[in-house]
Protein backbone atom coordinates (compact mmCIF):
# COMPACT_ATOMS: atom_id res chain seq x y z
CA UNK A 1 0.00 0.00 0.00
CA UNK A 2 1.02 3.81 -0.55
CA UNK A 3 0.59 6.16 2.55
CA UNK A 4 1.62 9.77 2.42
CA UNK A 5 4.15 11.10 5.05
CA UNK A 6 4.43 14.79 5.16
CA UNK A 7 3.13 14.64 1.74
CA UNK A 8 6.06 11.93 0.72
CA UNK A 9 5.08 8.77 -0.69
CA UNK A 10 6.14 5.72 1.56
CA UNK A 11 5.67 1.99 0.09
CA UNK A 12 4.16 -0.36 3.46
CA UNK A 13 3.03 -3.73 3.20
CA UNK A 14 -0.81 -4.51 4.08
CA UNK A 15 -0.64 -4.81 8.35
CA UNK A 16 1.78 -2.29 8.72
CA UNK A 17 1.18 0.98 11.20
CA UNK A 18 1.95 4.47 11.44
CA UNK A 19 5.36 3.17 13.48
CA UNK A 20 6.99 1.64 10.37
CA UNK A 21 5.74 4.76 8.30
CA UNK A 22 8.11 6.33 10.53
CA UNK A 23 10.68 3.87 10.16
CA UNK A 24 10.54 4.03 6.60
CA UNK A 25 11.05 7.36 6.43
CA UNK A 26 13.26 7.76 9.49
CA UNK A 27 11.42 10.00 11.52
CA UNK A 28 10.42 7.88 14.30
CA UNK A 29 13.47 9.45 16.57
CA UNK A 30 10.83 12.90 16.12
CA UNK A 31 8.33 10.81 18.21
CA UNK A 32 10.71 10.45 20.88
CA UNK A 33 11.54 13.99 21.02
CA UNK A 34 7.87 14.91 21.32
CA UNK A 35 6.49 15.32 18.17
CA UNK A 36 3.02 13.71 17.54
CA UNK A 37 0.98 11.98 13.96
CA UNK A 38 -1.68 13.23 12.57
CA UNK A 39 -4.52 12.11 9.83
CA UNK A 40 -5.36 14.11 7.10
CA UNK A 41 -8.40 15.61 9.47
CA UNK A 42 -5.94 16.81 12.15
CA UNK A 43 -6.67 13.81 14.61
CA UNK A 44 -3.95 11.86 16.33
CA UNK A 45 -3.30 8.82 15.55
CA UNK A 46 -1.07 5.79 17.87
CA UNK A 47 2.17 4.87 16.58
CA UNK A 48 0.25 1.23 16.13
CA UNK A 49 -2.45 2.77 14.47
CA UNK A 50 -3.77 0.67 11.06
CA UNK A 51 -3.42 2.01 7.63
CA UNK A 52 -4.64 1.90 4.72
CA UNK A 53 -3.96 2.71 0.98
CA UNK A 54 -4.04 6.20 -0.08
CA UNK A 55 -3.89 7.34 3.61
CA UNK A 56 -1.97 10.92 4.49
CA UNK A 57 -0.31 11.80 7.73
CA UNK A 58 1.60 14.24 9.11
CA UNK A 59 4.53 14.68 11.68
CA UNK A 60 4.34 17.87 13.79
CA UNK B 1 -61.69 -9.35 34.76
CA UNK B 2 -62.75 -6.76 31.95
CA UNK B 3 -61.65 -3.55 34.13
CA UNK B 4 -58.49 -5.06 34.93
CA UNK B 5 -57.75 -5.29 30.98
CA UNK B 6 -58.90 -2.11 30.71
CA UNK B 7 -56.48 -0.55 33.38
CA UNK B 8 -52.81 -2.86 32.13
CA UNK B 9 -54.46 -1.49 28.30
CA UNK B 10 -54.03 2.63 30.17
CA UNK B 11 -51.29 1.31 31.65
CA UNK B 12 -49.45 0.19 28.67
CA UNK B 13 -50.28 3.46 26.98
CA UNK B 14 -48.92 5.66 29.41
CA UNK B 15 -45.61 3.75 29.56
CA UNK B 16 -45.43 3.34 25.33
CA UNK B 17 -46.24 7.53 25.69
CA UNK B 18 -43.13 8.06 28.33
CA UNK B 19 -40.90 5.26 26.95
CA UNK B 20 -41.54 3.54 23.35
CA UNK B 21 -43.33 6.04 21.98
CA UNK B 22 -40.83 8.66 23.06
CA UNK B 23 -42.85 11.66 23.60
CA UNK B 24 -40.48 12.45 26.44
CA UNK B 25 -36.67 13.11 25.73
CA UNK B 26 -34.48 10.20 26.89
CA UNK B 27 -30.89 10.19 28.01
CA UNK B 28 -27.99 7.68 27.24
CA UNK B 29 -24.83 7.70 27.47
CA UNK B 30 -22.34 5.68 25.24
CA UNK B 31 -19.00 4.79 26.37
CA UNK B 32 -16.23 3.46 24.62
CA UNK B 33 -12.84 2.05 24.05
CA UNK B 34 -11.39 0.36 21.24
CA UNK B 35 -8.06 -0.92 20.50
CA UNK B 36 -6.74 -1.92 24.19
CA UNK B 37 -4.77 -4.60 23.44
CA UNK B 38 -3.99 -5.89 27.06
CA UNK B 39 -2.76 -2.51 28.25
CA UNK B 40 -3.92 -3.28 31.79
CA UNK B 41 -1.22 -1.49 33.65
CA UNK B 42 -0.56 2.25 32.56
CA UNK B 43 2.15 2.61 30.16
CA UNK B 44 4.62 5.45 29.12
CA UNK B 45 3.44 8.13 26.81
CA UNK B 46 5.72 8.20 23.77
CA UNK B 47 8.03 11.15 23.68
CA UNK B 48 7.21 11.86 27.22
CA UNK B 49 8.33 10.05 30.61
CA UNK B 50 4.12 10.53 31.81
CA UNK B 51 2.63 7.67 32.61
CA UNK B 52 -0.81 6.94 31.23
CA UNK B 53 -3.53 4.74 30.79
CA UNK B 54 -4.51 1.88 33.41
CA UNK B 55 -7.32 -0.52 32.93
CA UNK B 56 -8.72 -0.22 36.64
CA UNK B 57 -8.06 3.98 36.62
CA UNK B 58 -10.34 3.61 33.28
CA UNK B 59 -13.17 1.67 35.38
CA UNK B 60 -13.23 3.83 38.12
CA UNK B 61 -14.30 6.34 35.62
CA UNK B 62 -16.86 3.95 33.60
CA UNK B 63 -18.40 3.45 37.02
CA UNK B 64 -18.71 6.88 38.15
CA UNK B 65 -20.20 8.00 34.56
CA UNK B 66 -22.24 5.05 34.62
CA UNK B 67 -23.95 6.45 38.23
CA UNK B 68 -25.14 9.36 36.01
CA UNK B 69 -26.86 8.39 33.65
CA UNK B 70 -27.99 5.29 31.92
CA UNK B 71 -24.94 4.32 29.77
CA UNK B 72 -23.97 1.16 27.56
CA UNK B 73 -20.45 -0.22 27.27
CA UNK B 74 -18.95 -0.76 24.23
CA UNK B 75 -15.26 -1.91 22.63
CA UNK B 76 -14.32 -1.47 19.35
CA UNK B 77 -11.95 -4.11 18.67
CA UNK B 78 -8.38 -5.38 19.67
CA UNK B 79 -8.78 -5.95 22.89
CA UNK B 80 -7.14 -9.67 23.69
CA UNK B 81 -4.09 -9.34 21.90
CA UNK B 82 -1.05 -7.38 21.76
CA UNK B 83 0.69 -6.23 25.26
CA UNK B 84 2.40 -9.92 27.51
CA UNK B 85 -0.39 -9.02 30.22
CA UNK B 86 -2.99 -10.36 27.69
CA UNK B 87 -0.73 -12.16 25.11
CA UNK B 88 1.12 -14.52 27.89
CA UNK B 89 -2.76 -16.17 28.53
CA UNK B 90 -3.78 -15.41 24.79
CA UNK B 91 -6.40 -12.97 26.12
CA UNK B 92 -7.96 -14.62 28.89
CA UNK B 93 -7.21 -11.87 31.06
CA UNK B 94 -8.55 -9.61 29.05
CA UNK B 95 -11.94 -11.37 29.04
CA UNK B 96 -11.89 -11.55 32.85
CA UNK B 97 -11.48 -7.84 32.80
CA UNK B 98 -14.21 -7.03 30.72
CA UNK B 99 -16.38 -9.03 32.21
CA UNK B 100 -16.03 -7.19 35.76
CA UNK B 101 -16.38 -4.02 34.13
CA UNK B 102 -19.74 -5.59 32.69
CA UNK B 103 -19.07 -4.52 28.89
CA UNK B 104 -22.36 -4.37 26.94
CA UNK B 105 -20.49 -5.92 23.53
CA UNK B 106 -17.89 -6.32 21.35
CA UNK B 107 -16.90 -6.35 18.31
CA UNK B 108 -13.91 -8.58 17.12
CA UNK B 109 -10.84 -6.53 15.45
CA UNK B 110 -7.99 -8.27 13.11
CA UNK B 111 -6.15 -8.90 16.00
CA UNK B 112 -8.51 -10.61 17.87
CA UNK B 113 -7.76 -13.10 15.22
CA UNK B 114 -4.21 -13.81 16.07
CA UNK B 115 -4.06 -16.77 18.62
CA UNK B 116 -6.59 -18.78 16.08
CA UNK B 117 -9.89 -19.77 15.63
CA UNK B 118 -9.84 -22.37 18.60
CA UNK B 119 -8.17 -19.79 21.07
CA UNK B 120 -11.24 -17.35 20.01
CA UNK B 121 -13.67 -19.75 20.30
CA UNK B 122 -12.70 -19.96 23.75
CA UNK B 123 -12.65 -16.48 24.74
CA UNK B 124 -16.11 -16.13 22.95
CA UNK B 125 -17.51 -18.83 25.22
CA UNK B 126 -15.79 -16.68 28.24
CA UNK B 127 -17.47 -13.68 27.49
CA UNK B 128 -20.50 -12.63 29.13
CA UNK B 129 -21.25 -10.10 26.86
CA UNK B 130 -21.88 -10.39 22.83
CA UNK B 131 -18.82 -10.59 20.93
CA UNK B 132 -20.19 -8.91 17.52
CA UNK B 133 -18.58 -9.88 13.92
CA UNK B 134 -21.84 -9.26 11.59
CA UNK B 135 -19.18 -9.08 8.36
CA UNK B 136 -17.73 -12.68 9.32
CA UNK B 137 -19.16 -15.39 7.90
CA UNK B 138 -18.08 -19.42 9.06
CA UNK B 139 -17.82 -18.27 12.98
CA UNK B 140 -20.74 -18.71 14.64
CA UNK B 141 -19.98 -18.01 17.74
CA UNK B 142 -19.63 -14.32 16.36
CA UNK B 143 -23.42 -12.61 16.70
CA UNK B 144 -24.05 -10.06 13.99
CA UNK B 145 -25.53 -7.72 16.52
CA UNK B 146 -27.37 -7.54 20.01
CA UNK B 147 -30.48 -5.02 21.40
CA UNK B 148 -29.91 -3.25 24.27
CA UNK B 149 -32.61 -1.50 25.89
CA UNK B 150 -31.44 1.62 28.54
CA UNK B 151 -34.00 3.47 29.64
CA UNK B 152 -36.48 2.47 27.52
CA UNK B 153 -34.82 2.78 24.12
CA UNK B 154 -34.09 0.30 22.28
CA UNK B 155 -30.92 0.04 20.53
CA UNK B 156 -29.41 -2.00 17.91
CA UNK B 157 -25.61 -3.00 17.72
CA UNK B 158 -24.28 -3.80 15.16
CA UNK B 159 -20.22 -5.40 14.89
CA UNK B 160 -18.12 -5.04 11.75
CA UNK B 161 -14.57 -5.47 11.40
CA UNK B 162 -12.16 -4.78 8.54
CA UNK B 163 -12.77 -6.90 5.45
CA UNK B 164 -8.86 -6.52 5.23
CA UNK B 165 -8.29 -8.74 7.96
CA UNK B 166 -6.84 -11.71 5.92
CA UNK B 167 -3.92 -9.94 5.21
CA UNK B 168 -3.47 -8.56 8.70
CA UNK B 169 -3.21 -12.47 10.18
CA UNK B 170 -1.53 -15.18 9.34
CA UNK B 171 -3.82 -17.45 6.90
CA UNK B 172 -4.22 -20.51 8.84
CA UNK B 173 -6.14 -18.05 11.70
CA UNK B 174 -8.65 -17.18 9.23
CA UNK B 175 -8.91 -20.25 7.30
CA UNK B 176 -12.46 -21.28 6.10
CA UNK B 177 -14.13 -17.27 7.06
CA UNK B 178 -14.94 -14.77 4.57
CA UNK B 179 -15.21 -11.21 5.55
CA UNK B 180 -17.76 -9.29 3.96
CA UNK B 181 -18.24 -5.09 3.10
CA UNK B 182 -19.46 -3.02 5.78
CA UNK B 183 -21.76 -1.35 4.14
CA UNK B 184 -23.38 -4.21 2.21
CA UNK B 185 -24.09 -5.87 6.03
CA UNK B 186 -25.28 -3.35 7.70
CA UNK B 187 -27.81 -2.44 5.06
CA UNK B 188 -28.63 -6.11 4.97
CA UNK B 189 -29.41 -6.35 9.18
CA UNK B 190 -31.00 -3.30 9.68
CA UNK B 191 -34.31 -3.80 7.83
CA UNK B 192 -34.29 -6.84 10.39
CA UNK B 193 -34.07 -4.76 12.60
CA UNK B 194 -35.42 -1.49 12.01
CA UNK B 195 -38.93 -2.43 13.45
CA UNK B 196 -37.10 -3.57 16.69
CA UNK B 197 -34.65 -0.66 17.32
CA UNK B 198 -34.96 2.92 18.46
CA UNK B 199 -31.22 3.83 17.02
CA UNK B 200 -28.76 1.94 15.54
CA UNK B 201 -24.94 1.68 16.49
CA UNK B 202 -22.43 0.10 14.57
CA UNK B 203 -19.51 -1.03 16.15
CA UNK B 204 -16.57 -0.53 14.05
CA UNK B 205 -13.28 -2.30 13.66
CA UNK B 206 -12.84 -0.53 10.41
CA UNK B 207 -10.99 2.47 10.95
CA UNK B 208 -11.52 6.03 10.79
CA UNK B 209 -11.23 6.64 6.85
CA UNK B 210 -13.38 3.80 6.67
CA UNK B 211 -16.17 4.66 9.20
CA UNK B 212 -16.28 8.47 7.24
CA UNK B 213 -17.03 6.50 3.83
CA UNK B 214 -19.71 4.03 5.98
CA UNK B 215 -21.73 7.55 7.30
CA UNK B 216 -21.77 8.21 3.74
CA UNK B 217 -23.04 5.19 2.20
CA UNK B 218 -25.50 4.01 5.25
CA UNK B 219 -27.36 7.00 6.52
CA UNK B 220 -29.57 4.88 8.25
CA UNK B 221 -26.86 4.28 11.32
CA UNK B 222 -27.43 6.84 13.97
CA UNK B 223 -23.27 6.00 15.82
CA UNK B 224 -20.35 4.82 14.72
CA UNK B 225 -18.40 3.63 17.34
CA UNK B 226 -14.92 3.09 15.91
CA UNK B 227 -10.90 1.40 16.32
CA UNK B 228 -8.41 0.11 14.51
CA UNK B 229 -6.53 3.40 13.69
CA UNK B 230 -6.00 4.42 16.58
CA UNK B 231 -7.54 7.63 16.31
CA UNK B 232 -7.44 10.59 19.00
CA UNK B 233 -11.24 11.49 18.02
CA UNK B 234 -11.33 14.18 20.99
CA UNK B 235 -15.39 15.51 19.73
CA UNK B 236 -17.49 13.63 17.51
CA UNK B 237 -17.07 13.53 13.86
CA UNK B 238 -20.68 14.06 12.19
CA UNK B 239 -20.91 12.94 8.57
CA UNK B 240 -24.24 13.01 6.78
CA UNK B 241 -25.82 13.28 10.49
CA UNK B 242 -23.78 10.08 11.72
CA UNK B 243 -21.84 10.52 15.33
CA UNK B 244 -18.22 8.93 14.41
CA UNK B 245 -15.84 7.94 17.57
CA UNK B 246 -12.87 6.90 18.51
CA UNK B 247 -10.77 6.67 21.48
CA UNK B 248 -7.58 6.49 20.88
CA UNK B 249 -5.67 3.33 22.06
CA UNK B 250 -4.62 1.08 24.50
CA UNK B 251 -6.97 2.99 27.45
CA UNK B 252 -5.44 5.76 27.28
CA UNK B 253 -8.77 6.93 27.24
CA UNK B 254 -12.28 6.50 27.38
CA UNK B 255 -14.83 8.02 25.48
CA UNK B 256 -17.97 9.48 26.65
CA UNK B 257 -20.83 10.08 24.33
CA UNK B 258 -24.23 11.60 25.83
CA UNK B 259 -26.91 11.61 23.39
CA UNK B 260 -30.98 13.40 23.90
CA UNK B 261 -33.26 10.95 21.66
CA UNK B 262 -36.52 12.12 21.31
CA UNK B 263 -39.38 10.97 19.13
CA UNK B 264 -36.60 8.32 17.54
CA UNK B 265 -34.39 11.22 16.79
CA UNK B 266 -31.13 12.45 18.20
CA UNK B 267 -31.87 15.76 19.54
CA UNK B 268 -28.66 16.43 20.99
CA UNK B 269 -25.05 14.66 20.95
CA UNK B 270 -22.36 15.47 23.01
CA UNK B 271 -18.96 13.87 22.98
CA UNK B 272 -15.42 13.63 24.38
CA UNK B 273 -12.53 11.48 25.46
CA UNK B 274 -11.42 11.67 28.87
CA UNK B 275 -7.60 11.02 29.03
CA UNK B 276 -6.59 8.16 31.47
CA UNK B 277 -4.46 9.04 34.49
CA UNK B 278 -3.43 6.29 36.78
CA UNK B 279 -3.24 8.70 39.66
CA UNK B 280 -3.12 6.48 42.92
CA UNK B 281 -5.99 5.79 44.88
CA UNK B 282 -8.62 6.41 41.93
CA UNK B 283 -8.56 2.85 40.78
CA UNK B 284 -11.40 0.45 40.79
CA UNK B 285 -10.19 -2.18 43.25
CA UNK B 286 -11.92 -4.87 41.64
CA UNK B 287 -10.42 -4.48 38.51
CA UNK B 288 -6.92 -3.66 40.10
CA UNK B 289 -7.13 -6.86 41.48
CA UNK B 290 -7.33 -8.82 38.54
CA UNK B 291 -5.13 -6.72 37.11
CA UNK B 292 -2.46 -7.62 40.06
CA UNK B 293 -3.83 -11.37 39.35
CA UNK B 294 -2.40 -11.84 36.09
CA UNK B 295 0.82 -10.04 36.87
CA UNK B 296 1.47 -12.34 39.14
CA UNK B 297 0.66 -15.23 37.32
CA UNK B 298 3.30 -14.00 34.62
CA UNK B 299 6.50 -15.34 36.34
CA UNK B 300 4.69 -18.67 36.82
CA UNK B 301 4.17 -18.74 33.02
CA UNK B 302 7.10 -17.24 31.83
CA UNK B 303 8.78 -20.14 33.95
CA UNK B 304 7.66 -22.78 31.81
CA UNK B 305 10.11 -24.70 29.95
CA UNK B 306 9.80 -24.62 26.30
CA UNK B 307 13.13 -26.47 25.22
CA UNK B 308 16.71 -27.41 26.26
CA UNK B 309 19.41 -25.50 24.98
CA UNK B 310 22.92 -28.62 24.81
CA UNK B 311 25.31 -25.50 24.50
CA UNK B 312 25.05 -21.50 25.64
CA UNK B 313 23.65 -19.91 23.22
CA UNK B 314 25.28 -16.76 22.29
CA UNK B 315 23.21 -13.38 22.37
CA UNK B 316 25.91 -10.97 23.37
CA UNK B 317 27.99 -10.80 19.70
CA UNK B 318 25.46 -10.89 18.01
CA UNK B 319 26.39 -7.27 17.09
CA UNK B 320 29.80 -8.25 15.61
CA UNK B 321 30.03 -11.68 14.41
CA UNK B 322 27.52 -14.61 13.76
CA UNK B 323 26.46 -16.41 16.45
CA UNK B 324 24.70 -19.81 17.19
CA UNK B 325 21.97 -18.37 18.71
CA UNK B 326 21.51 -16.07 15.77
CA UNK B 327 21.93 -19.13 13.45
CA UNK B 328 19.34 -20.50 15.37
CA UNK B 329 16.93 -17.87 14.92
CA UNK B 330 17.38 -17.08 11.32
CA UNK B 331 17.29 -21.19 10.56
CA UNK B 332 13.84 -20.89 12.18
CA UNK B 333 13.19 -17.69 10.46
CA UNK B 334 14.11 -19.25 6.79
CA UNK B 335 12.02 -22.80 7.65
CA UNK B 336 8.85 -20.96 9.06
CA UNK B 337 9.12 -19.18 5.67
CA UNK B 338 9.79 -21.40 3.34
CA UNK B 339 12.71 -18.92 1.42
CA UNK B 340 16.33 -19.94 0.45
CA UNK B 341 17.99 -17.06 2.67
CA UNK B 342 16.61 -15.30 5.79
CA UNK B 343 18.94 -12.38 7.13
CA UNK B 344 17.81 -10.37 10.74
CA UNK B 345 19.54 -7.77 12.70
CA UNK B 346 21.28 -8.90 15.38
CA UNK B 347 19.91 -6.40 18.04
CA UNK B 348 16.67 -7.86 17.36
CA UNK B 349 18.72 -10.73 20.03
CA UNK B 350 19.01 -8.64 22.81
CA UNK B 351 20.39 -11.52 25.28
CA UNK B 352 21.71 -15.43 25.61
CA UNK B 353 20.33 -18.25 26.91
CA UNK B 354 22.41 -20.72 28.98
CA UNK B 355 23.15 -24.46 28.61
CA UNK B 356 20.03 -26.38 30.06
CA UNK B 357 16.27 -26.17 29.94
CA UNK B 358 14.98 -23.09 28.24
CA UNK B 359 12.01 -21.17 29.77
CA UNK B 360 9.57 -18.46 27.70
CA UNK B 361 11.33 -15.89 30.10
CA UNK B 362 14.82 -16.33 28.34
CA UNK B 363 13.17 -16.21 25.12
CA UNK B 364 11.32 -13.43 25.52
CA UNK B 365 14.29 -11.80 26.98
CA UNK B 366 16.49 -12.87 23.88
CA UNK B 367 13.81 -11.16 21.39
CA UNK B 368 12.07 -8.94 23.29
CA UNK B 369 10.21 -6.90 20.42
CA UNK B 370 7.17 -7.91 18.66
CA UNK B 371 8.56 -8.64 15.21
CA UNK B 372 6.92 -10.29 12.55
CA UNK B 373 7.90 -11.96 9.18
CA UNK B 374 8.25 -10.57 6.43
CA UNK B 375 9.86 -12.42 2.94
CA UNK B 376 10.19 -11.23 -0.52
CA UNK B 377 11.99 -11.80 -3.65
CA UNK B 378 15.32 -10.09 -3.58
CA UNK B 379 18.12 -9.13 -6.63
CA UNK B 380 21.31 -10.71 -6.25
CA UNK B 381 22.90 -7.04 -6.24
CA UNK B 382 20.33 -5.67 -3.65
CA UNK B 383 21.14 -8.15 -1.41
CA UNK B 384 24.44 -7.79 -1.83
CA UNK B 385 23.98 -4.47 -0.81
CA UNK B 386 22.08 -5.51 2.17
CA UNK B 387 24.89 -7.57 3.55
CA UNK B 388 27.06 -4.53 2.91
CA UNK B 389 25.09 -2.50 5.06
CA UNK B 390 25.19 -4.89 7.60
CA UNK B 391 28.69 -4.79 8.56
CA UNK B 392 29.25 -1.54 7.38
CA UNK B 393 29.51 -0.23 11.11
CA UNK B 394 30.28 -3.48 12.57
CA UNK B 395 33.27 -1.61 14.46
CA UNK B 396 30.57 0.51 16.61
CA UNK B 397 28.40 -3.01 16.87
CA UNK B 398 25.50 -1.34 15.47
CA UNK B 399 22.24 -2.88 15.68
CA UNK B 400 22.51 -4.05 12.13
CA UNK B 401 24.49 -6.70 12.19
CA UNK B 402 23.28 -9.74 10.04
CA UNK B 403 22.64 -13.20 11.35
CA UNK B 404 22.06 -15.17 8.14
CA UNK B 405 20.97 -18.46 7.35
CA UNK B 406 21.14 -20.14 3.69
CA UNK B 407 24.11 -17.68 2.99
CA UNK B 408 26.95 -17.10 3.71
CA UNK B 409 29.90 -14.74 3.02
CA UNK B 410 32.98 -13.06 3.95
CA UNK B 411 34.31 -9.03 4.76
CA UNK B 412 37.01 -7.32 5.64
CA UNK B 413 36.58 -4.49 8.77
CA UNK B 414 39.06 -2.64 7.77
CA UNK B 415 37.92 -1.91 3.70
CA UNK B 416 35.61 1.14 3.54
CA UNK B 417 32.21 0.89 4.42
CA UNK B 418 30.16 -0.29 1.30
CA UNK B 419 33.10 -2.54 0.33
CA UNK B 420 34.00 -5.06 3.05
CA UNK B 421 31.79 -7.71 1.22
CA UNK B 422 32.83 -10.67 -1.02
CA UNK B 423 32.29 -14.53 -1.92
CA UNK B 424 29.01 -14.56 -0.63
CA UNK B 425 27.17 -17.72 -1.32
CA UNK B 426 23.75 -18.83 -1.50
CA UNK B 427 22.68 -22.32 -0.90
CA UNK B 428 26.69 -23.48 -1.74
CA UNK B 429 26.63 -21.42 -4.86
CA UNK B 430 28.30 -17.90 -5.94
CA UNK B 431 25.67 -15.20 -5.29
CA UNK B 432 24.44 -13.64 -8.84
CA UNK B 433 24.02 -10.32 -8.83
CA UNK B 434 20.92 -10.51 -11.54
CA UNK B 435 19.38 -13.67 -10.20
CA UNK B 436 16.60 -13.23 -7.47
CA UNK B 437 16.40 -14.38 -4.59
CA UNK B 438 13.40 -15.33 -1.91
CA UNK B 439 14.68 -13.11 1.56
CA UNK B 440 13.07 -13.75 5.14
CA UNK B 441 13.73 -11.02 7.31
CA UNK B 442 11.65 -8.81 10.26
CA UNK B 443 8.89 -6.41 9.67
CA UNK B 444 11.55 -3.78 11.39
CA UNK B 445 13.88 -4.33 8.25
CA UNK B 446 11.29 -4.95 5.67
CA UNK B 447 10.01 -1.18 6.64
CA UNK B 448 13.90 0.14 6.34
CA UNK B 449 14.93 0.00 10.22
CA UNK B 450 18.78 0.07 11.02
CA UNK B 451 19.17 1.54 7.93
CA UNK B 452 18.29 -1.61 5.89
CA UNK B 453 16.92 0.61 2.89
CA UNK B 454 16.90 -1.75 0.23
CA UNK B 455 14.29 -3.83 1.76
CA UNK B 456 12.34 -0.82 1.66
CA UNK B 457 12.25 -0.93 -2.13
CA UNK B 458 11.49 -4.63 -2.41
CA UNK B 459 7.34 -3.92 -1.87
CA UNK B 460 5.68 -3.21 -4.90
CA UNK B 461 2.37 -0.85 -4.88
CA UNK B 462 -0.77 -3.77 -4.08
CA UNK B 463 2.14 -6.17 -2.99
CA UNK B 464 -0.02 -8.97 -0.90
CA UNK B 465 2.26 -12.27 -0.30
CA UNK B 466 1.75 -16.05 0.46
CA UNK B 467 1.65 -14.96 4.28
CA UNK B 468 -0.87 -11.84 4.19
CA UNK B 469 -3.26 -13.04 1.45
CA UNK B 470 -2.85 -16.96 1.46
CA UNK B 471 -1.64 -16.85 -1.91
CA UNK B 472 1.81 -15.91 -3.86
CA UNK B 473 1.82 -11.78 -4.55
CA UNK B 474 1.86 -10.25 -7.98
CA UNK B 475 5.15 -9.37 -7.49
CA UNK B 476 7.99 -9.62 -4.99
CA UNK B 477 6.56 -10.20 -1.62
CA UNK B 478 6.04 -13.75 -0.69
CA UNK B 479 5.42 -13.83 3.07
CA UNK B 480 4.14 -10.88 5.48
CA UNK B 481 2.19 -12.60 8.29
CA UNK B 482 1.16 -9.66 10.97
CA UNK B 483 0.11 -11.05 14.13
CA UNK B 484 2.71 -13.96 13.92
CA UNK B 485 5.36 -12.66 15.84
CA UNK B 486 9.52 -14.17 16.05
CA UNK B 487 9.30 -14.47 19.25
CA UNK B 488 6.35 -16.86 19.29
CA UNK B 489 7.77 -18.43 16.01
CA UNK B 490 10.73 -19.32 17.79
CA UNK B 491 8.86 -20.92 21.00
CA UNK B 492 6.85 -23.22 18.77
CA UNK B 493 9.87 -24.33 17.45
CA UNK B 494 11.87 -25.00 20.25
CA UNK B 495 8.51 -26.75 21.84
CA UNK B 496 8.83 -28.97 18.66
CA UNK B 497 12.34 -29.89 18.69
CA UNK B 498 12.69 -30.44 22.53
CA UNK B 499 17.04 -30.07 22.81
CA UNK B 500 18.71 -27.32 20.26
CA UNK B 501 22.74 -27.85 20.09
CA UNK B 502 23.51 -24.97 17.51
CA UNK B 503 26.76 -24.59 16.24
CA UNK B 504 28.36 -21.56 14.23
CA UNK B 505 29.27 -22.72 10.38
CA UNK B 506 31.28 -19.85 9.20
CA UNK B 507 28.42 -18.03 7.40
CA UNK B 508 29.85 -14.64 8.21
CA UNK B 509 33.80 -14.57 8.22
CA UNK B 510 36.14 -11.77 8.92
CA UNK B 511 39.16 -11.83 6.82
CA UNK B 512 41.75 -9.03 6.09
Amino acid sequence: MRIYLDSRPLQLLPGMVVRHALIRAGLLQEIDSGKKVYDAWGNEVDLDGALEDGMKLWVR
Amino acid sequence: MRGFKISIFFCLIILLTVTGGHAAATSLRILYVNDFHGYAEPLQAPGSGEKVGGMAFLAARVEALRREKPSLLLAAGDMIEGNQWAHLFQGKSVIELMNAMKFDAMVVGNHEFDFGQAVLRKRIAEARFPVLGANVVGLDPLKPYVIKEVSGLRVAVIGVVTPRTPKLTYPDNVAGLQFKGAAATVEKYWPRLRGRADLLVVLSHLGYPADLRLAEKVPAINVIVGGHTHTRLVKPSIVDGVIIVQAWAHARALGVLDLTVDAGKIVKADGRLEDIKPIPGQEDPGVQKIVEKYRLEEDAVLGETVGEAAVDLDGEHVRARETNLGDLVADIVREKTGTEIALINGGAIRAGIPKGPITLKEVYEALPFNNYLVAFKLGGADLKAALEHGVSAVEKHAGRFPQVSGLSFAYSPGAPAGSRVRDVQVGGRALEPDGKYTVATLDFLAAGGDGYRIFGTAAPPGAGGRGAAGKMGPDKVVYNAPGQRLRDVVIDYLKAHGKVAPETQGRIRAVK
